[in-house]
């Protein structure tokens, strides 16, 4: 039976954490705002792309070369774009520096209160909590921000990522709580199956995912934009955002980390269909449009790996295809019938 | 470019390949690009084609130069891209393969559209001939992509890593000490390491030095391989199940029971080679259907369990078993699968005409039609005397009436079941051949009763019966009695050789893909010099042949492993100056070689 208490404190949870990433949010755009030009940046601004011998052993932006010597006498010799050259939001600015610290903190405390929200829903209803689109959607935001965090946590240079990850948390989670809400249920027949453990939950991490490299690849077009000579207005507040390269390689990896799961979830999918329906795959919409997502992504690696496709092109394949997981989603649900209808919607 | 397998794709999966072509251009000699590959292309993609301008060459060139194009990256993705916009109208028009009703539905709200939708063939997207072209042409392009692709892996694995470069510094990651100890030792070390870390090793010798050249992460291409192969795999399996496989449906009220025979299906498809001999003959009897629904808060009517209780013969002589089918939970008879699909209402009735004869006796389908099950459906009685009897109407599980009102049913259970029906009487054209469907009534040579109840002025011209009401018809035409619900059940019954096989190839696909995309394929040198002084300079340096491979860790660990066996001779020079010292004498001087360096890795910022 549903544990009406727990469930009721899942609420609470989903709330408070709605209020600390709000506070993060905040705290994001501060750090943003008040931050300061770094001196790194404003010295490979002046150089500029002309002056080659003044820029020295860091050469041309983005690239860097560095040479250590160890204990054991080897000289090491690296010509790689290094992480830790790239620039921060902060800048320079101590104001903006306890800005994103802030933020950092209650990006935390937010996870956490979403993580317990989530995890309460679940003890509350004897099942995995992402069985119909409100618990889907807390999910998928937790999924997003559990991506971030794990960035965070591993020591990489993501604050970056801060304040678009957390403000797509925050309205994924926001229209959950106020438009997608159910109340904490027991299930349709059609969703009593392992596999809606197997399915749903590779589902929403791989859309979790997406989520974030897409907010990498839309960061890498302003960057880009901004690197040669566009968005004027921008160029402040984008010099402090990392070189475009290293944005495009992030939402690169992420993608090709999480489509191999994407390409499991659809499988499973379909395997899950021929259990309940007699058939693999049927066209129905929602499989439709998984495969839509799951080939465009597959075009995306493929733009990658093609000779005038790298960069910009293959960018807004990515962008496309993540508005195809949105529509999936949200249109699929909603505007089209078929055989997947969450309960309660 | 045309004989052997070019050098340089279009379709590179390294960034670094760019800085090996630079390198070629500004430092030739004998440091050739065959030299740093050793024979073999950091991709074992397709060849490009640098222009789409058609040669003019006769018949034969003509054909090689399409074939190429077709299997040349650009295309596929194109054809990637196409496949998934010409997926998108099937998910936004009905489609016959899924639900022909809905098309008909659509034909009739758009009269003037449909037909021409209908020769575009929109309404059957995934058997269409447009869709069928795109995948054809891109899983020609995939062999054609594929094969050479297996060819030149396969000899790539049983090749040897290519020679070392002549200069080390020009790699993403340089490491270098120098040491006392002899050279032959220093290489053996460095080769050990290598090998104990797996990587596929050889070692030469040039003017140079010797070297050690090594290699690792071949899993990838053959990962890629694997996956590219699996697609082609599950395609197959769709072959499979569409020729040799069969899918049906049919609806089964309590009490009565279905045979696996063509003329026991509602609907059937069968493949091309499946005749009605390969059903296998099995029986199924539905004892009791039960639901359950949520009765309370906002998901209140929402379906919580289905059962089907039924009762099965594999064989006709074979003994019964008993089974409770669900959904996600089929029964398997003898490789084909039994799946409880969907449900709903039957009322019992009886029917006597203007003779006092019962005409008929028994349970009706009705079809749901909304959360509450309303059902709607019509009741067929073609040989009543004098006239021939029609219903139509719909089905309440739960009425409520509130007053001056039609009554509406609130909840999916039978708790309050009524029928609600308009009577008709004549003709109802039920052997002008063409075929009729079950739930509605052809009433163009009927009549409609008046059977207006005058108690309920608000029921309109309609019987209203709860369960045990009966109705008289005027004029005695006869009478209609409610006596009880039952319920239906609908079984899809399916057989698709295909699907292990379809299986087998996903995880195929799942297990490349994760090779193609998770490992990472570089390589690392060691070089061991002669530097005059009675000591040696051992370089160690690496290359990513896959994005953002650049092996750092393992060449400065490598290098530091190396050094600390074999004691590194001691260096009288600060660390700072060592390295422009350490430079090859017939390199450009500081200046020119950072402008090189620049230029050698112009896109390390989307790179290494
Ligand atoms: C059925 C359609 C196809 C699908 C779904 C598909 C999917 C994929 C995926 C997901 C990758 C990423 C793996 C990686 O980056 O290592 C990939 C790589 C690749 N595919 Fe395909 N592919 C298809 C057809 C083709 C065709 C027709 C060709 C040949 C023209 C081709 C050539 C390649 C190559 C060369 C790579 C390696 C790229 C690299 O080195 O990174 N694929 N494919």
């Amino acid at each position: 039976m549903i544990n009406e208490n727990l469930a009721h404190y899942s609420n609470l949870f989903i709330a408070l954490a709605l209020v600390a990433y709000a506070f993060a949010f905040f705290a994001y755009c501060a750090e943003w705002a008040f931050g300061s030009r770094s001196r790194i940046g404003a010295k490979a601004g002046a150089v500029g792309r002309s002056d080659a011998a003044v820029a020295g052993a860091s050469a041309a932006a983005g690239e860097h070369t560095t040479v250590s010597v160890g204990s054991s006498g080897v000289s090491v010799l690296t010509r790689t774009a290094q992480e830790e050259a790239e620039p921060t939001i902060a800048g320079d600015s101590v104001r903006a520096e306890i800005g994103g610290r802030f933020a950092v903190l209650a990006t935390f405390i937010g996870f956490g209160l979403h993580a317990a929200g989530v995890v309460s829903r679940g003890l509350a209803v004897h099942r995995v909590p992402w069985a119909n689109m409100y618990e889907f959607s807390c999910a998928a935001a937790l999924a997003m921000a559990f991506a971030y965090v794990v960035l965070l946590t591993t020591g990489r240079k993501v604050r970056w990522l801060g304040l678009p990850v957390t403000f797509i948390v925050l309205l994924t989670l926001g229209l959950a709580y106020t438009v997608l809400y159910t109340d904490a249920e027991e299930l349709v027949p059609a969703l009593h199956s392992y596999w809606l453990y197997i399915h749903v939950t590779a589902a929403v991490l791989s859309t979790g995912a997406f989520g974030v490299a897409t907010v990498a690849t839309m960061l890498y077009m302003l960057k880009a934009a901004a690197e040669e000579g566009k968005l004027p207005r921008l160029h402040g507040v984008l010099e402090r955002v990392p070189s475009s390269g290293m944005l495009d390689r992030t939402a690169y990896r992420v993608i090709a980390f999480i489509f191999p799961l994407w390409t499991f979830a659809v499988i499973a999918g379909a395997i899950w269909a021929e259990k309940a329906w007699g058939r693999y795959w049927g066209w129905d919409p929602k499989e439709t449009w998984s495969f839509i997502v799951w080939v465009i992504y597959a075009a995306y690696l493929h733009a990658r790996a093609t000779h005038g496709w790298k960069g910009r092109a293959a960018a807004w394949i990515a962008l496309l295809a993540f508005l195809c997981v949105m529509f999936n989603y949200f249109g699929v649900n909603t505007l089209l019938t078929g055989h997947h209808s969450y309960a309660g919607l | 470019m045309t004989a052997g397998i070019p050098r340089f794709t279009e379709a590179e999966s390294v960034t670094e390949q760019q800085t090996d072509t630079d390198q070629q251009a500004e430092a030739p000699g004998p440091e050739s690009a065959a030299d740093f590959e050793g024979g073999d292309r950091l991709s074992t993609a397709p060849r490009p084609e640098s222009s789409l301008a058609v040669p003019r060459l006769g018949t034969w060139e003509l054909l090689r130069w399409m074939w190429r194009q077709l299997t040349s990256m650009r295309i596929a993705l194109t054809l990637l891209f196409l496949l998934s916009v010409a997926a998108i109208p099937g998910s936004l028009l009905p489609q016959r393969e899924i639900d022909p009703s809905k098309v008909l539905q659509f034909y009739l709200a758009h009269k003037t559209w449909a037909p021409i939708l209908d020769k575009l063939q929109l309404f059957d997207v995934f058997e269409s001939v447009w869709f069928g072209a795109i995948y054809c042409l891109l899983f020609i392009s995939l062999v054609g992509c594929i094969l050479p692709r297996s060819l030149a892996h396969f000899r790539a694995m049983r090749g040897r890593p290519p020679a070392a470069p002549r200069n080390l510094k020009r790699l993403p990651v340089h490491a270098s000490f120098r040491t006392a100890a002899p050279a032959e030792q220093a290489l053996a070390a460095a080769q050990k390491r290598l090998k104990g870390r797996r990587f596929r090793t050889v070692t030469g010798a040039d003017a140079g030095g010797t070297w050690v050249s090594a290699e690792k992460g071949y899993l990838r291409e053959t990962g890629n391989l694997i996956f590219h192969l699996a697609l082609l795999g599950i395609l197959v399996a769709v072959a499979i199940g569409h020729f040799f496989g069969f899918k049906g449906a049919r609806l089964v009220t309590e009490g009565n029971q279905f045979c696996d025979t063509v003329a026991g299906y509602d609907n059937l498809t069968m493949g091309q080679l499946v005749g009605p001999e390969d059903l296998p003959p099995f029986c199924i009897h539905l004892d009791k259907f039960t639901a359950s629904y949520q009765d309370s808060g906002d998901q209140m009517g929402q379906p919580r369990t289905f059962d089907a209780y039924t009762t099965y013969y594999a064989t006709p002589t074979s003994k019964p078993k008993k089974v409770d089918v669900r959904v996600n939970d089929p029964i398997t008879v003898n490789g084909t699968n039994v799946f409880l699909e969907g449900h709903g209402y039957a009322p019992v009735v009886t029917v006597k005409d203007g003779t006092g004869q019962v005409v008929y006796d028994g349970p009706v389908t009705f079809l749901g039609i909304d959360a509450n099950f309303t059902s709607s459906g019509s009741i067929k009685v073609p040989d009543a005397k004098p006239k021939g009897l029609g219903f139509q109407g719909y089905l309440l599980p739960t009425a409520v009436t509130v007053p001056g009102s039609m009554p509406a049913s609130v909840f999916p259970a039978a708790q309050n079941p009524v029928l609600i029906l308009a009577a008709y009487a004549g003709d109802l054209s039920m052997d002008a051949g063409e075929s009729q469907s079950v739930y509605t009534l052809d009433t163009s040579h009927m009549t409609r009763l008046q059977v207006k109840d005058k108690t309920n002025p608000a029921g309109g011209n309609a019987l209203m019966l709860s369960v045990g009401q009966s109705a008289t018809l005027p004029s005695g035409l006869g009478s209609i009695t409610f006596d009880g619900v039952k319920q239906w059940a609908q079984f899809n019954i399916a057989y698709d050789p295909g699907q292990p096989i379809a299986l087998g190839s996903a995880a195929f696909a799942v297990l490349g893909l994760v090779g193609s995309l998770g490992i990472r394929r570089r390589r690392i040198w060691v070089r061991v010099s002669e530097q005059g002084d009675g000591t040696r300079l051992i370089e160690v340096a690496g290359l990513a042949r896959t994005e953002g491979a650049t092996p750092t860790t393992e060449v400065t660990e490598a290098a530091e492993t190396l050094a600390a066996q074999l004691t590194v001779a001691p260096s009288g020079s600060a660390p700072e100056e060592r390295v422009p010292e350490e430079r090859d004498p017939a390199e450009p001087g500081p200046a020119e070689n950072d402008k090189q360096q620049r230029k050698s890795t112009p896109r390390t910022g989307a790179s290494a």
